[in-house]
């Protein structure tokens, strides 16, 4: 493992970004869909940073009992503080607790990458939530004005209360959809704003994230059966619905439909389908007038032809290098080698390694 | 404070009452027992207390019960799978539309001396017939059957109007009959959105709809006898009509609608069958036909303007342009242009000869959803949802604001120099509009430049300023009821708050179909609220507002669930604890008339054409029967109580399905007699005529009585109790008293005498059908003092009924809570303590009974 470590080190050689940990976890058996995501979210710095200044706020082990949120801090601050840059890390404890809490991944099967973020992203704002509501009612008493402890830029102070806080996750993965119906008898249009941490797109064979986007906005006529009741008219009537973003959020995970049930089979098949996905991306099914711009920095790639095995692996650019992070293995490799994870353009193809969830971060507009 | 309703009670526990070993035995089991199973008295046994059991097993089964948020659910397109009644609280003015005007039409005078007519098309589901005068309108006829909006209506022929509707039907009717429908087509499957007919081959009328279906229909065909099969179908209903008709006092008759009937019979001739033209993958919005009849155009959600030969059916050409629906369509009398308004807010014309855009008018700042054009084609009438009336010259692009509704504009017709304008309201309008001469409107000034991109292009051409209307006032308005358009069901489940147009908030009471109480101008939702009544009546109907009126709807068995006490609805000279059923009564109200035409034509003739089974006895039964001589007697009983009895002055509508006719609607004052098991649901003929009702498992509630912790006595030790959900909880005392007066010797028990306990054994006089005894009156006074119910340390009102007493610690936790509960539900009545006033000789007992419920809220996954 040294060897594996030393081996980056020369290949980046004077080229290793300052300060900066490339650390492989060890995989517990089948824990590589949790190696593989926690590898993405390390190097998605804005939420390593405020993680770390979260557990560096929250460093009193006593009075705060373990939960998912202590556990992955701790891990990101033991890889952070490592003396030697390279090297591999057991995510012990994490591993623990997560399945102590959720008994879906406490055995030694196969999991889903995506359902696990999924799961880790909301228990995060779980628990944030629950220590601004309590620390709130603490700090009422005391001095109202005062900042909560978790994050520089904490919205809920000053944002609604109780219900609406804005945690530091929120800020960086939630955006809001708005879910527009307009009734084709008096046009009325009905809008219901959702908010998401992560979008699920259905894929097609030799499609681009871009066209998936589309068909992800596309109009949806309520008809026949399925007529919309629209207040205006009292009654059922057509209507048209379409999805679209009101506010995209600041890192926009993308999750690509992969696995799909397959009635026939009555089980679920991998689809390799070959989906582009571009390293600067641009969304323009937004309700606001301006497209938002996004970079391409990780992703998680699936390995493998069926749905139930294989092995997850994650792709993560660092510093203008892209890294592979395989459990223990780390390298380079070169930016051009992300486009064979694109997918496969015919069914029955050797490559197995797939893209499956994309991580893209907001370009700050000019 | 989400509307609550319950099903309490359970099998198991019920099993043990008469009303569920009826109903369990099904449909032909309750035959046998004619007219003994249902009648109200049934449930009276020897003891009023009686009505609580003891079930054999103390099986716990609870119900679920899915509590929806709002009403707005009812309607919905899922199969049935009985027929259900539905019932529609028409507006006080027969001659007033009471919902918006989706359609119009106007007739030129055939002679010297006669009207103008305008029919008007309402999505009250109505159209009408208005006799116009120089400045004015008048109503002369309204025709009912449709039963659901009328979206469209075209005038063909010499003397028939069609009109198509949301009940997926297009009906021919008599167009200066008295509402005379000739026919009712039911080719389409979904809405039928529009109509289009050739001016002078008058016989062809296309309809489009939903689901892209277009017909062509020769209506000279169409309505031609029907073919051989047909015959006996129309011959026997036109028998009956007959017979009717002659075995009837002519003066107690209105006129009886042969041929509405027949076409109700006669769904359809089948030996007609109209031109598909097949192509549009989406729905059809807007129609026109050339008046030759040789060139049809039609426009939808996909966008494109088709165009047809009507006479095969095969599609000529597709003109792409619009951005968004079509709404409106237009073809010249040659047939070579044609002009379209669409939801993209642009009008366009199209040179049908060149197969091309020619112009494109920017002119209204939202959807087009009227067009109407001047006899040579030069100019156009335009409305839509941006509430304005523009008019256009098509060569000059010139263009004036004539009007501003208060309404989205929804269609146009044009009238000697005005122009009739429907919206969404109910009342109609006439503008001075000069359609001979254009030109008189442009010389009042005020007219722009239409652009010819997009709004947005015009809104520049006209830099920021709105154009003026030329006319402020309509000519002539022909006014409209305002229409419901938010209701709610309060918790009594009699009555519904409603809000109409003009935001006028009132109360109706549905079991007579009348408003009770106007409140004017007020909050809803505050009125919503200071009318909550402490009750729980489980949900017998539902109600939806869609044709600007209330229309309530019955299903079996769901609307059997709900009773009341006669004494509660002030229904004289019954025994204390008459029970009524809801429905039941509600569906002898409504039926009352039909329920006597039916008895006066069955009684005239001498042998009944062999109608129903036993309905002839039914009806000489019912004929002795007044309501002075109701007493025990009541499973034949028609009497209609008045808190049932509907308005003669404004009749509500039956609207119901027939077996092979599809859905109808009458004015109850208008059923003849003749509408019988194929046109009515068999339930509730069964419930009417034979006073049967169908198994029920939902008005018994089950209870716990268990003496408290530290109580001396020890009295009542027994698994669960089953009573009516409507039990009063002064009746539960009663039955403490006497499971107290049975375990104790009797000397120290002397309740009192109404309530005089008896032998041991259950020989305790009833006082039932003492007609003397002033409804729950005498018992409870008496037994106040003794003893009090407390439920969750609170003390219930005697006049509490079981239900309520459990709903309410429910509702408590519905108002803190939110969202919609799936809910298992049981009251336990527990002792708690029972007080010695040792002061007084008759023991006088001070008993606490709480009633604890156990129940869990389970929050629903949605």
């Amino acid at each position: 493992m040294g060897a594996a470590g030393s081996k980056l080190e020369k290949a980046l050689g004077d080229q290793f970004p300052e300060g900066e940990r490339y650390f492989g976890l060890e995989n517990f058996g089948n824990t590589c869909y949790c190696n593989s995501v926690l590898q993405t979210l390390y190097f998605c710095v804005p939420f390593r940073e405020q993680l770390l200044e979260y557990y560096s706020n929250n460093k009193s082990p006593a009075d705060v009992d373990e939960n998912l949120l202590t556990c992955l801090a701790d891990l990101f601050s033991q890889i952070s503080s490592q003396k030697r840059k390279t090297g591999v890390i057991a995510p012990k404890r994490f591993v623990q607790r997560l399945r102590k809490q959720n008994e879906i991944f406490r055995s030694y099967m196969h999991q889903d990458a995506h359902e696990f973020l999924n799961y880790l992203l909301n228990e995060l704002v779980d628990i944030l939530e629950k220590d601004a509501h309590t620390s709130k009612s603490n700090q009422e008493s005391s001095s109202p004005s005062e900042k909560i402890d978790n994050g520089p830029n904490e919205m809920s102070v000053n944002g609604p209360q109780n219900e609406l806080i804005v945690t530091w996750v929120h800020k960086n993965f939630q955006g809001i959809l708005t879910n527009e119906t307009r009734c084709l008898r008096c046009e009325t249009v009905t809008a219901r704003d959702e908010t998401f941490l992560d979008l699920s797109l259905d894929i097609e064979q030799n499609s681009s994230i871009t066209s998936c986007l589309k068909n992800f906005s596309s109009t949806e006529t309520l008809n026949a059966e399925d007529k919309f009741f629209c207040d205006e008219c009292c009654s059922l009537q057509e209507a048209q619905k379409r999805m679209k973003i009101k506010k995209p959020p600041h890192i926009l995970v993308i999750h690509l439909k992969r696995f799909k049930f397959i009635e026939q089979m009555g089980r679920y098949k991998k689809l390799s389908y070959r989906v582009v996905f571009p390293h600067e991306l641009r969304l323009s099914n937004t309700v606001e007038d301006a497209d938002a711009e996004y970079s391409l920095f990780a992703v998680v790639v699936h390995v493998g032809s069926g749905p139930n095995h294989g092995h997850y692996v994650s792709l993560v650019k660092s510093h203008n290098h892209w890294l592979f992070f395989d459990d223990e293995n780390v390298e380079t490799i070169e930016e051009s080698a992300v486009q064979t994870f694109f997918g496969a353009a015919q069914e029955y193809s050797s490559n197995t390694d797939h893209g499956y969830i994309l991580f893209y971060e907001r370009l700050v507009c000019s | 404070m989400p509307p609550v309703c319950f099903r309490s009670g359970n099998d198991a526990v019920s099993s043990m009452s008469r009303h569920s070993q009826r109903g369990r035995g099904g449909r032909d089991e309750g035959r046998d027992c004619y007219g003994v199973a249902y009648s109200p008295q049934i449930s009276l046994s020897t003891s009023s207390v009686k009505e609580i059991e003891v079930p054999s097993s103390a099986l716990e089964i609870s119900m679920m019960q899915h509590v929806g948020s709002a009403g707005n659910t009812s309607n919905s397109l899922r199969p049935r799978k009985e027929k259900k009644l539905t019932y529609v609280l028409n507006g006080a003015d027969d001659t007033k539309h009471c919902a918006g005007i989706n359609c119009l039409c106007l007739l030129k005078s055939l002679g010297q001396d006669e009207f103008d007519y305008l029919f008007t098309g309402s999505r009250d589901g109505t159209l009408k017939r208005w006799a116009l005068a120089e400045d004015a309108a008048a109503w002369s006829a309204t025709f009912e059957s449709h039963v659901d909006w009328v979206n469209d209506a075209v005038l063909t022929g010499s003397n028939t109007l069609v009109s198509c509707s949301s009940d997926t039907t297009v009906k021919a009717w008599n167009l200066l009959s008295d509402g005379t429908c000739i026919r009712t087509f039911r080719q389409h499957s979904d809405y039928v959105t529009c109509l289009a007919a050739a001016e002078k081959n008058s016989n062809i009328v296309a309809s489009g709809g939903l689901g892209g279906e277009v017909f062509i229909w020769d209506l000279e065909a169409a309505l031609a006898p029907l073919s051989k099969s047909n015959h006996a179908a129309e011959d026997e209903c036109s028998n009956n009509a007959n017979s009717l008709e002659s075995s009837l006092p002519s003066n107690s008759l209105r006129p009886i609608n042969l041929s509405d009937n027949s076409s109700q019979k006669a769904t359809q001739s089948q030996g007609y069958v109209p031109i598909a033209a097949k192509g549009h993958k989406e729905s059809v919005y807007a129609l026109a036909v050339n008046d030759q009849g040789t060139l049809l155009v039609s426009g939808g959600t996909e966008k494109v303007v088709r165009v047809w030969d009507p006479r095969t059916g095969i599609k000529t050409m597709k003109l792409r342009g619009h951005t968004d629906n079509i709404r409106a369509l237009l073809l010249d009398s040659t047939g070579r242009f044609c002009l379209s308004g669409s939801s993209d807010s642009m009008i366009r014309l199209w040179d049908l000869g060149q197969q091309r855009c020619v112009h494109s008018y920017a002119v209204h700042t939202d959807s087009i959803w009227a067009l109407a054009s001047n006899p040579t084609f030069s100019h156009v009438y335009s409305g839509g949802r941006d509430l304005s009336l523009y008019l256009t010259d098509l060569s000059t692009r010139e263009s004036v604001l004539i009007c501003t509704e208060e309404h989205p504009i929804l269609q146009l017709g044009l009238h000697d120099d005005g122009v009739w304008v429907a919206t969404s309201d109910s009342s109609v309008h006439r503008w001075p509009a000069e359609p001979h001469n254009p030109l008189k409107v442009f010389q009042k000034g005020g007219s722009f430049l239409a652009g010819n991109l997009s709004f947005s292009r015009a809104r520049v051409s006209l830099e920021g300023s709105t154009p003026v209307p030329v006319y402020r006032e309509p000519s002539v308005s022909i006014p409209g009821i305002p229409g419901i358009v938010q209701h709610e069901i309060l918790n009594n489940k009699r009555h519904v708050l409603t809000k109409d147009t003009t935001g006028s908030v009132k109360l109706w009471d549905i079991s007579r179909g009348v408003v009770i109480e106007n409140y004017g101008e007020v909050s809803f939702a505050q009125k919503k609220e200071e009318l909550f009544e402490m009750v729980s009546i489980p949900s017998w109907y539902s109600v939806d507002s869609r044709l600007g009126s209330l229309s309530v709807h019955l299903e079996t068995p769901q609307c059997f669930s709900a009773e009341m006490y006669s004494a509660d609805l002030n229904i004289a000279g019954k025994p204390e604890d008459d029970k009524v059923n809801l429905a039941r009564e509600t569906l002898k109200g409504l039926l009352a008339h039909w329920l006597t035409k039916r008895k006066r034509r069955l009684g005239s003739q001498a042998s009944p054409n062999g109608g129903i089974p036993s309905g002839k006895d039914m009806s000489t039964r019912t004929t002795c029967l007044s309501r002075v001589e109701v007493d025990g007697n009541a499973e034949n009983d028609s009497t209609v109580h008045p808190p049932f009895e509907f308005s003669a002055a404004s009749p509500p509508s039956v609207i119901t399905e027939g077996s092979h006719g599809g859905p109808w609607r009458k004015k109850i004052t208008e059923l003849d007699g003749t509408e019988d098991e194929k046109d009515f649901p068999w339930w509730v003929l069964d419930c009417v005529l034979n006073n049967r009702l169908p198994p029920r498992e939902n008005t018994k509630c089950s209870f716990y009585l268990h003496p408290c912790e530290g109580s001396t006595l020890q009295i009542i030790k027994q698994g669960k109790l089953s009573a009516p959900r409507i039990l009063r909880i002064h009746k539960v005392v009663n039955y403490v008293v006497e499971k107290m007066v049975l375990d104790k010797p009797l000397d120290s028990m002397n309740v009192d005498e109404t309530f005089s306990p008896g032998m041991p054994g259950g020989q305790i006089l009833p006082p039932v059908g003492d007609t003397s005894l002033l409804p729950g009156l005498k018992p409870r006074q008496n037994l106040k003092p003794s003893i009090e119910i407390l439920c969750n340390n609170q003390v219930l009102s005697p006049d509490m009924s079981l239900a309520t007493s459990g709903a309410g610690m429910v509702m408590d936790d519905l108002k803190t809570g939110n969202g919609i509960w799936l809910r298992s539900y049981f009251v336990h009545v527990k002792f708690v303590g029972i007080v010695h006033s040792s002061g007084n000789a008759c023991c006088d007992h001070k008993i606490i009974v709480p009633l604890r419920k156990s129940w869990k809220p389970i929050r629903c996954q949605i």
